[in-house]
């Protein structure tokens, strides 16, 4: 292959407590599709935000094409030709597709003293694009009323149509389904054919082995090496980036279940828009009993264990925590009886984000002893069991107990909420997507938690878009499609092909 | 009742609003939360009675053009404290609702102090409230015959020309040229603006100094209808603009309809008042109307509402 078109050297970058980039050397050749893997926090967002000129290093070289180059802001990175879809959109929910698109770089038409953005001549330009490389979309929508896959097509081409010659992805396949990730990596073999040079940061190593050509591990902010993707196995990639050998086994012995704990029966859920979400859903989950809801997001699943642990009320039916009905109590009463919640969004709901460790890990039992007496707060009690559970649970954090949460890795925040559901000791453990982002090690690790929970003879209701994740962990399985359950089944009597299709609506 | 004056009164109050409201919503959708419209539009209008008291000592005479001048003084002195206010919210990163508070207590303070300093210095006679001449008005021929509406056309304030062009003006840059598209999108999400490469803290900067000269035009407008300036020129005006702006949905075209929908309440109210004969007391009751209408309007509709998402958030290009 060619000459790099883009040298990294010697890259450090510093925050307040944590060094994210420490010393990094690397390059990338033309036309490749180089991977970036890493555990969570290993830096290689802030990497490659120093590469899109988003972050200035403090110390260390960027050559493109040969030139040493400063980048001060994505500007100066955009007139390199170079691109990046960040892993949070960067979009205007209010605009349509094309003003989002010329945002920065707008195409005027001029009259005398007056000009204007000329958003018509922009969108013809936009359809040609997505036509030419099958990234449909109708520039005149609004970036409001597009499912996030289609949003990651906007932020596509939006770099195509900067020509973008290398074009940056972070983490772009979390939030996909399956069959949108077999695009997307179609799209950029298409791109890559055509001459882009695209670098990929993901977590997913079966995607690396899919489309990459070479691979880069990064470990706490070094880089550890550069590795032929063909030549590399997918064990050995997890083993380099998170430094010992990482265990992919999952021991679940067969074993009894108890009586039932939670009884859901024909609920019905309407969410804000009175759309019908959730419809006349039944379920059971026992002592020592995996449940796992699969499903295509958006049918309902997260819904339904929002019904339950009471951020959503229902409509129709009744639900049943030890046989005692809880669908009219609060979400505090709840808690009381017996029920944690692994939300789905952990920086909205799972974590208050601008408080620190110590106090988010006593969120939800601040009110009780020995953590407030008479109605007075008791700091000890809660740093005592900060210590505690950073020390149990390995949470890894610049400060301790004191760490603001926002600045903490995704993987860590996720062990954080965890380690304080799971010490509420209920009866009833819901996880929502537990392992959304994370590295592969720190999944390992989350999922030796619930089976532990599971050993301990909890019930578990765990919703997930991950067929692998649902596969390995369940012991029964109901798959959703708009809102009901499909099929409901013990998990030996499925295979991952049968749920796929339950979960596409075919039902035989 | 009389109409016609309905309609000219209306139209005077109304557009003054309006263009206050542009500047609110300048401010706004780019991000920056926005209280001190009353605290430019008093402040404006104060540096533009000022000059006309310092132009009319130093040439002895009080020509017509002078209100020309003074309006020019107004937009300046409301861009000056909306100076104040942006490097408070961006540069300091004071809370936006505090700042505007302060802006507000500041510019009532700063003009009754800086009016009789200046006037003592000038004039030789220190007062806190300024004379101004009468503005002149003009009637349209034709048009103000018309009738119910024909009031629209008869003696308008000079000011009523200004700030039509002027609005329009505002109209086609927030929606149609590249710095509007940029700053709309500083209020909904600044880090898209950010990844594009544009400077979100120095746009917002843009958008709330350019409100503050919206506003003084307003300030000054209101000014010339009663001929005088004084600390009790804070009537809450700019309050009344905020709630046309929020009610407007923050669009503009939105709040020229809103403006005109305050502004003709109040104006048929005190006709109501004048008409009946009533006792100040039951009239105090009537200019209550326009303010109850406001909180009623606003209860209903604001639900329905969308403010700018990123609205009153401190763009932190470090903030993940
Ligand atoms: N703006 C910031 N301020 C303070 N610390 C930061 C900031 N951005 C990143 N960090 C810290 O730098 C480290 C590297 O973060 P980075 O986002 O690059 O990790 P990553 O490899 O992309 O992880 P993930 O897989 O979770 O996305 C983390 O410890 C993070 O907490
Ligand atoms: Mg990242």
């Amino acid at each position: 292959m060619a000459e790099p078109i883009v040298e990294l050297r010697n890259i450090t970058k510093r925050f307040p407590g944590i060094v994210a980039n420490d010393n990094v050397t690397l390059d990338i050749k033309k036309g490749e599709i180089f991977a970036l893997l890493g555990e969570n926090g290993a830096g290689k967002s802030t990497l490659m935000s120093i590469l899109f000129g988003m972050y200035e290093p403090d110390e260390g070289q960027i050559f493109v094409r040969g030139k040493e180059v400063h980048l001060t802001s994505s500007k100066d990175a955009a007139a390199l030709n170079i691109g990046m879809v960040h892993q949070h959109f960067k979009l205007v929910s209010n605009y349509t597709i094309t003003e989002n698109i010329v945002l920065g770089d707008e195409p005027l038409k001029r009259f005398g003293p007056f000009s204007w953005v000329d958003l018509k001549g922009a969108s013809e330009k936009i359809r040609a694009l997505s036509l030419e490389y099958g990234l449909e979309v109708n520039p005149n929508d609004k970036i409001q009323d597009l499912q996030v896959s289609t949003q990651q097509r906007v932020e596509i081409l939006k770099m195509l149509y900067r020509d973008a010659e290398i074009l940056i992805f972070d983490e772009p396949t979390s939030v996909l389904t399956p069959q949108e990730i077999e695009y997307l990596l179609d799209i950029m073999e298409e791109l890559r054919r055509g001459g882009k040079t695209i670098i990929l940061i993901t977590h997913k190593l079966e995607e690396i082995k899919r489309v990459a050509d070479r691979c880069g591990i990064l470990l706490r902010g070094k880089l550890v090496g550069i590795y032929d993707v063909a030549t590399t196995t997918t064990q050995r990639m997890a083993n380099l980036m998170v430094g010992k050998e990482v265990d992919f086994s999952v021991d679940k012995p067969d074993h009894e279940f108890g009586e039932v704990v939670l009884d859901v029966s024909n609920v019905t859920v309407y969410n804000d828009l009175k759309v019908k979400v959730v419809d006349d859903v039944s379920l059971e989950v026992r002592k020592g009993e995996i449940l796992a809801i699969a499903g295509v997001s958006g049918n309902g699943q997260v819904d339904i264990a929002d019904a339950i642990a009471g951020l959503q009320n229902i409509s129709e039916g009744s639900i049943t925590l030890n046989g005692e009905e809880i669908s009219n109590l609060s979400i505090k009463e709840r808690i009381a009886k017996g029920i944690s919640y692994i939300p789905e969004d952990r920086q909205k709901e799972g974590l208050v984000m601008d408080l620190n460790l110590r106090d988010n890990l006593a969120i939800k039992t601040f009110d009780r002893e020995p953590f407030s007496k008479k109605g007075v707060l008791q700091p000890n009690a809660f740093e005592d069991q900060a210590v505690d559970l950073i020390d149990r649970y390995d949470i890894r954090s610049g400060q301790g107990s004191q760490t603001i949460t926002r600045s903490m890795s995704g993987g860590n925040q996720q062990k954080a909420i965890i380690a304080r559901e799971v010490e509420l000791d209920s009866d009833l453990l819901i996880f929502v997507q537990p392992t959304r982002g994370l590295d592969v090690g720190a999944i390992a690790n989350i999922h030796q938690q619930i089976l532990d929970q599971r050993a301990l003879g909890k019930a578990i209701l765990l919703v997930s878009l991950e067929l692998d994740e649902v596969m390995a962990l369940a012991d029964t399985i109901s798959v959703v499609f708009r809102g009901q359950i499909l099929k409901t089944d013990d998990a030996r009597n499925l295979s991952k092909e049968e749920v796929g299709q339950y979960m596409m609506g075919v039902t035989k | 009742m009389n109409i016609d004056k309905i309609m000219t009164d209306g139209l005077a109050f109304a557009l003054p609003l309006f263009i206050m409201a542009i500047g609110g919503i300048y401010s706004e959708r780019s991000g920056v939360t926005m209280l001190s419209i009353e605290g430019f539009q008093g402040f404006g209008a104060f540096v533009g009675a000022i000059t006309v008291v310092i132009l009319r000592t130093a040439m002895g005479a009080s020509p017509d053009w002078l209100i020309y001048i003074a309006t020019l003084a107004a937009v300046l002195g409301g861009m000056l404290l909306a100076l104040l206010n942006a490097l408070m919210v961006i540069k300091l990163k004071s809370k936006m609702t505090i700042a505007g508070v302060v802006i507000n207590i500041l510019a009532v303070a700063l003009t009754s102090f800086l009016s009789s300093v200046i006037t003592g210095a000038v004039t030789g006679q220190a007062t806190t409230k300024i004379q101004l001449s009468v503005a002149p008005r003009y009637t349209i021929p034709g048009l103000s015959k018309i009738p119910v509406i024909g009031g629209l056309f008869q003696n308008i304030y000079p000011f009523a020309f200004i700030i039509i062009v002027v609005a329009a003006l505002a109209w086609y840059v927030l929606y149609k040229t590249r710095y509007g598209l940029r700053l709309r999108a500083g209020g909904d999400n600044p880090h898209s603006l950010d990844a594009a490469g544009v400077d979100v803290n120095k746009l917002r900067f843009s958008a709330v100094v350019l409100a503050g000269g919206f506003a003084g035009l307003g300030g000054m407008a209101f000014t010339y209808t009663v001929a005088n300036f004084s600390p009790a020129s804070y009537v809450g005006y700019g309050y009344l603009s905020i709630a046309a702006l929020i009610f407007g949905n923050w669009n503009i075209s939105t709040t020229f309809w809103t403006s005109m929908f305050f502004g003709f309440s109040r104006s048929f109210s005190d006709q109501l008042v004048n008409e009946l004969g009533l006792s100040s007391n039951y009239s105090d009751l009537f200019s209550v109307m326009p303010y109850v209408l406001t909180l009623i309007v606003l209860i209903f509709f604001s639900k329905h509402n969308r403010p700018p998402r990123a609205l009153g958030e401190h763009f932190d290009k470090g903030k993940r």
